[in-house]
């Protein structure tokens, strides 16, 4: 709670007027931000309204820039210039933009570990194997495939992250079953669903867990208390609605004798074997430091770096490698994204947007859940989950002194919805959708519409269920 | 006469028994068409994208899927052209209506033989909608007349 208070009363030039505080980290860079740091004076004189209005204009313009996306530009790229054009005009200061970044290490060195990991279980063979193991377990059978699917995709999430299971295992089982001549679709939307929907079955099953959790330390107890039997429940739908919707495709059998041998997908028995136990080692620290509170970045980095250490030993991977596989530009978007919330925050329209939470929830636990959930389903939709996880969280920070099942039922929701959300459009974002639309108007087959139908069928029943039940788990 | 006959890798024995039917009195000249979907891989690189990450798969992974495509493509085509005698095989990728008409206009058919949709689309084969949006495009824009396959 007293990290919390901090938090809230971490200054900027732009409103509190406590320039100058910060870590001392941040002073020790401070020489290295005089240049641009000169041009913001000429804005000291500005009224608190006019800087409110630009810096509500910067971000404003930002996420538009997220959602859109123009000329194809990447997020990063949008969101770090939001970020210097605040730092420019003197409307966050360098204390406080470096305060943020180093206050969110935890979310950063996760991000980092987790792709890290990822990227070396990928070259070691670790998904292909699995999914082979898993294609070969359904005996030919194209429903137990697909049941096999959900539960393979669950496994990867909860103990990896809901984006190995999208980025790594999607495109495996595409390869799996274009081979097998199986009807793709089912399967392929079976994976990158299920890569959501069981996100929210560990701390570590998403990295949006990490970016509110880094915030709000729920210990391990609590979090499963809220989310596991909720995650459980979304989990069953999914499968339930999925099985209905493609009972057609799924009826028959598959040729197992076209199936490639587990072995195959196997490039060093050596580095896969070192690989296997490192991963099953890394699991079980991430559930008994979740337990014991001890930042999950840790244990995402040092299995990231052991497993490093393995792939230079049997000669399968370097670190230059590694870290081409590893998306940098996230960072920038994170630490963007961090910046202008936090220069948002200066204003106090972030207070006021908590509070505005708070008073539609009506004080109430069952509020909490619905507000939280509505309103995240709706912002991870039109943006990205991303901020709306950043938006959320620091807007909670003003709820302190709420009950503490209305401040719990936020936090759940929170993370549910921004972990679920996304599969309402599929693409996180309402930008694509509407392109698809606009296509098919035009007389264009749009394929990615069916995609769009399928997540407004099944998402809407998961969300109304999961969030029934973390309301009945807060009772 | 030029048939050119679409495949979707369930539907060879009703596209064979249609044409040996129907077409089977005429000197012809058979070709197989087989499209490889781009549609699931489009999804892939938007789902990408909304995990912030650049919307090509790393370069193993797109060979990895390009193998597994062409291996599925080549048999699905040499079992159509056994089955038709030694027909001519046409492999192309990406939108399979769009393809198909293409292929269509630069094969020179004279008739396409298409089946009224896919196993995999999963819905009920017969009844209103029973024809499929690969089918219903091929019928509006096709340059030939097209043989429609109901299910067997």
């Amino acid at each position: 709670m007293a990290r919390r208070e901090a938090r809230a009363r971490k200054g900027s030039g732009a409103g509190s007027g406590q320039e100058g505080k910060g870590l001392p980290a941040a002073l020790i860079l401070l020489p290295f931000f005089e240049v641009s740091y000169c041009f913001p004076r000429c804005l000291k004189f500005v009224s608190q309204p006019v800087k409110t209005v630009l810096i509500t204009l910067i971000t404003g313009l930002v996420l538009l820039g997220v959602m859109l996306r123009p000329w194809k530009l990447n997020e990063a790229v949008v969101a770090l210039a939001g970020a210097g054009l605040l730092l420019v005009l003197g409307l966050i200061t360098p204390q406080a933009l470096l305060l943020t970044l180093v206050q969110d290490w935890n979310t950063f060195f996760f991000f980092l570990g987790m792709m890290g990991l990822s990227a070396l279980a990928e070259t070691a063979g670790f998904f292909d194997w699995l999914a082979a193991v898993t294609a070969r377990l359904a005996g030919g059978s194209r429903r137990q495939l697909f049941l096999n699917t959900f539960l393979l995709g669950s496994l990867i999430s909860m103990f990896l992250s809901n984006d190995a299971t999208a980025l790594i295992l999607t495109p495996i089982l595409y390869s799996l079953t274009t081979r097998l001549r199986l009807p793709v679709l089912p399967y392929l939307f079976a994976c990158t669903f299920i890569a959501d929907t069981a996100s929210f079955l560990l701390p570590v099953s998403n990295p949006i867990n990490i970016i509110v959790l880094s915030a709000f330390p729920l210990d391990l107890w609590t979090f499963l208390r809220f989310l596991f039997v909720p995650s459980l429940v979304a989990i069953s739908i999914n499968i339930g609605v999925f099985f209905w919707l493609y009972r057609g495709p799924l009826r028959g059998q598959f040729e197992s004798k076209r199936l490639p041998p587990a072995s195959a997908s196997i490039p060093h028995q050596g580095y896969f074997r070192y690989t296997c136990i490192v991963l099953g080692l890394v699991a079980i620290c991430y559930v008994i430091a979740a337990a014991v509170r001890v930042p999950l970045s840790f244990i995402a980095m040092a299995g990231a770096l052991t497993l490093l250490f393995g792939a230079w030993y049997w000669k399968q991977n370097t670190l230059k490698e590694t870290g081409k596989q590893i998306s940098w530009s996230i960072f920038g978007f994170i630490a963007g994204m961090f910046i202008l919330v936090q220069a948002l925050e200066n204003t106090g329209l972030i207070a006021q947007f908590g509070l505005l939470l708070l008073h539609l929830s009506g004080g109430t636990s069952e509020g909490a859940v619905l507000v939280g959930t509505v309103g995240t389903v709706a912002g991870t939709n039109l943006i990205n989950n991303v901020p709306m996880a950043v938006v959320m969280t620091s807007s909670l920070h003003h709820l302190a002194h709420a009950p503490l099942a209305v401040q719990q039922g936020f936090i759940a929701a929170t993370i549910f919805g921004c972990d679920l959300g996304p599969n309402v459009t599929t693409v996180g974002s309402l930008a694509p959708v509407l392109w698809l639309l606009i296509l098919r108007r035009r007389g264009l087959e749009v394929s990615g519409l069916d995609y769009f139908k399928v997540g407004v069928m099944v998402t809407p029943l998961m969300l109304v269920a999961g969030a029934f039940t973390i309301w009945l788990l807060l009772q | 006469m030029r048939v050119l006959c679409c495949l979707d890798g369930t539907n060879g024995e009703r596209v064979s028994r249609a044409v040996s039917a129907l077409l089977g009195l005429e000197e012809r000249t058979i070709a197989v068409l087989y499209v490889t979907d781009t549609g699931p891989r489009e999804e892939m690189e938007r789902h990408r994208e909304r995990h912030l990450r650049p919307p090509h798969p790393p370069l193993p992974r797109r060979e990895q899927m390009r193998r597994a495509e062409g291996m599925a493509a080549q048999e699905i085509l040499e079992e159509g052209s056994r089955s038709l005698g030694g027909a001519e095989m046409l492999q192309r990728t990406g939108r399979p209506e769009q393809e198909i008409v293409q292929a269509a206009l630069e094969w020179r058919a004279d008739v396409v033989v298409i089946c009224s949709r896919t196993e995999t689309e999963g819905v009920p084969h017969l009844g209103p909608k029973s024809v499929g949006h690969v089918a219903r495009f091929v019928l509006d824009h096709a340059p030939c007349p097209v043989l429609l396959v109901r299910p067997l």
